[in-house]
């Protein structure tokens, strides 16, 4: 035997039946027609998110690769001394020839962040206050998309594959195991504990090339002191320099 | 440039298969179990409809799921573009099994009798001891007059029922932030909780496929699930306190009744 309807008194006659599908067709209907106007009728949103408020700026020629910033890195973040949980990645290639044979691949901050325009829950953002790209871990649903943005290689974005989590240099703007404030406006752990002060902070946005990211920071303390070369080639000695050290 | 999520270019799915699902209940015609000749109606067309849809939809939301790392499982997946595929297949699943629930869930609120036959009544513990003693050898035990549903099933179904609330809630929510901003504290409850309702739900899946479809016995009601109808003859042992319920009176029936 089929149903029988029961013209249930709710004031206006209206039985459950009647009830139930009207609100699944106003609810289609209104999914529908907002789908029309978001995809066709609504104009194409414009993506726009803040500068950064701070960059981190390396010289190459100056590193000694000791990983004292990668370690202090994942000791301010994470409480534990590890190469594999930096956001700052020194590379050393050992069958390479200075100055070409260092790599320092800090975070660029970019003024468009690829890294934050993949991420699909808004997890990889720029903070409002400061336009700094970081990752909101809780947030963060493992997709990887944003290591995969990363315009460069290595990506600037890494996995953590302890907490399974991405993470990137938020210029230690958040950092529970350092009680120094960090952010554009604080310090960063890696520039305080480099021996041979070959990181450096700046507000102004870089010029968007390599060069602009690795700069000659061997001019205005005793590098040129010790014979070693202040020049942006990294090889060129002064005349001074030549003639104490004998050249590279 | 990596490919955009479904969960991303298609949202507008994930609102609509449930909404449509409710729309499809109330455009349903329903038909009521009876004894039909040499048969039962067990399940009428829309009853098939509604377990296939949530049914499928489920297993491959857990294989994807999965796959994709759940609780303290990594992901199977690894990483890129293999990850963004099984999102992309739990994506179409979810779209189907949010269909297929609340269709269910729409027709039940149309006939709340259909709810109330999968709870667990009083008889709960005492004919499952009976139904699975019996199955199990021990001789002493008499098969008791289970209704449509098993008390075991029904038992099993406020699991099931559990589960699915809390994934489909936290599993909304999870999908509402990639277009709004859900706060962080709200998104550090929904993913542990939809892992663990998860878990929940593999638990009730693997015991539903065995005892449903592997277990010799289950057959005629698998069956069932396809055709709609089981054998009067299969009723008559299995389900006579549902015989009883369609008003169908067996002269081979023993004396006791089914608790009201």
């Amino acid at each position: 035997m089929a149903d029988i309807e029961k013209k249930e008194a709710t004031g206006s006659g209206v039985s459950r039946r009647e009830f139930i599908t009207g609100v699944g067709g106003v609810g289609v209907g209104a999914v529908l027609g907002g789908a029309l106007l978001k995809g066709i009728l609504l104009p194409d949103e414009v993506y726009a998110i803040p500068a950064s408020e701070g960059y981190l700026l390396v010289d190459t020629k100056k590193c000694a690769t000791c990983a004292s910033c990668m370690l202090a890195c994942s000791t301010a973040h994470y409480g534990k001394a590890s190469l594999s949980l930096s956001r700052i990645q020194v590379m050393n290639d050992p069958l390479g020839l200075y100055p070409n044979d260092v790599a320092q691949n800090q975070c660029r901050q970019c003024p468009y962040p690829a890294c934050v325009d993949a991420c699909p829950t808004g997890a990889n953002h720029a903070d409002p206050e400061t336009g700094v790209r970081m990752v909101d871990e809780a947030k963060c649903i493992g997709c990887e998309r944003c290591v995969q943005a990363c315009p460069f290689t290595p990506s600037r974005m890494q996995w953590n594959h302890e907490d399974k989590h991405a993470q990137k240099c938020d210029l230690c703007k958040d950092t529970p195991y350092w009680n120094e404030e960090g952010g554009p406006e604080g310090k960063q752990i890696c520039m305080q504990v480099c021996p041979h002060n070959a990181i450096s902070f700046t507000k102004d946005v870089p010029v968007q090339t390599d060069a602009g990211y690795d700069v000659n920071l061997r001019k205005d303390d005793a590098w040129g002191q010790f014979g070693f070369s202040t020049e942006d080639d990294g090889m060129t000695l002064s005349g001074a320099q030549g003639a104490t050290y004998g050249g590279h | 440039m990596e490919k955009e999520l479904l969960f991303d270019s298609a949202t507008w799915l994930v609102w609509l298969a449930p909404l449509a699902g409710v729309l499809a209940a109330g455009l349903t015609r329903r038909r009521d179990p009876e004894v039909v000749g040499d048969k039962v109606l067990r399940h009428d067309k829309a009853a098939i409809i509604e377990h296939w849809t949530h049914g499928i939809g489920t297993a491959v939301l857990l294989v994807s799921g999965i796959a994709l790392g759940v609780w303290f499982l990594p992901s199977l997946a690894g990483s890129g573009e293999p990850v963004w595929n099984w999102m992309d297949v739990h994506f179409v699943a979810v779209v189907v099994f949010l269909f297929g629930t609340f269709y269910y869930g729409a027709n039940t609120l149309l006939a709340m009798k259909r709810f109330k036959e999968h709870l667990p009544t009083k008889d709960a513990i005492d004919y499952t001891k009976r139904h699975y003693g019996l199955l199990l050898g021990f001789k002493k035990f008499t098969f008791p007059p289970e209704r449509k549903y098993f008390e075991s099933e029904k038992m099993a179904y406020i699991l099931a029922l559990g589960a699915t609330s809390v994934i489909i809630l936290t599993g909304l929510l999870k999908v509402a932030a990639h277009a709004i901003d859900i706060p962080a504290g709200l998104m550090a409850i929904a993913t542990p909780a939809h892992d663990i309702a998860t878990v929940a739900m593999l638990a009730f899946f693997l015991a539903h496929v065995f005892f449903a479809a592997i277990l010799p016995a289950s057959w005629p009601v698998l069956i069932s699930m396809f055709t709609g109808y089981v054998s009067l003859k299969h009723a008559k042992h299995e389900h006579r306190g549902w015989l009883a319920e369609l008003g169908y009176e067996d002269e081979d029936a023993k004396s006791d009744e089914p608790a009201a």
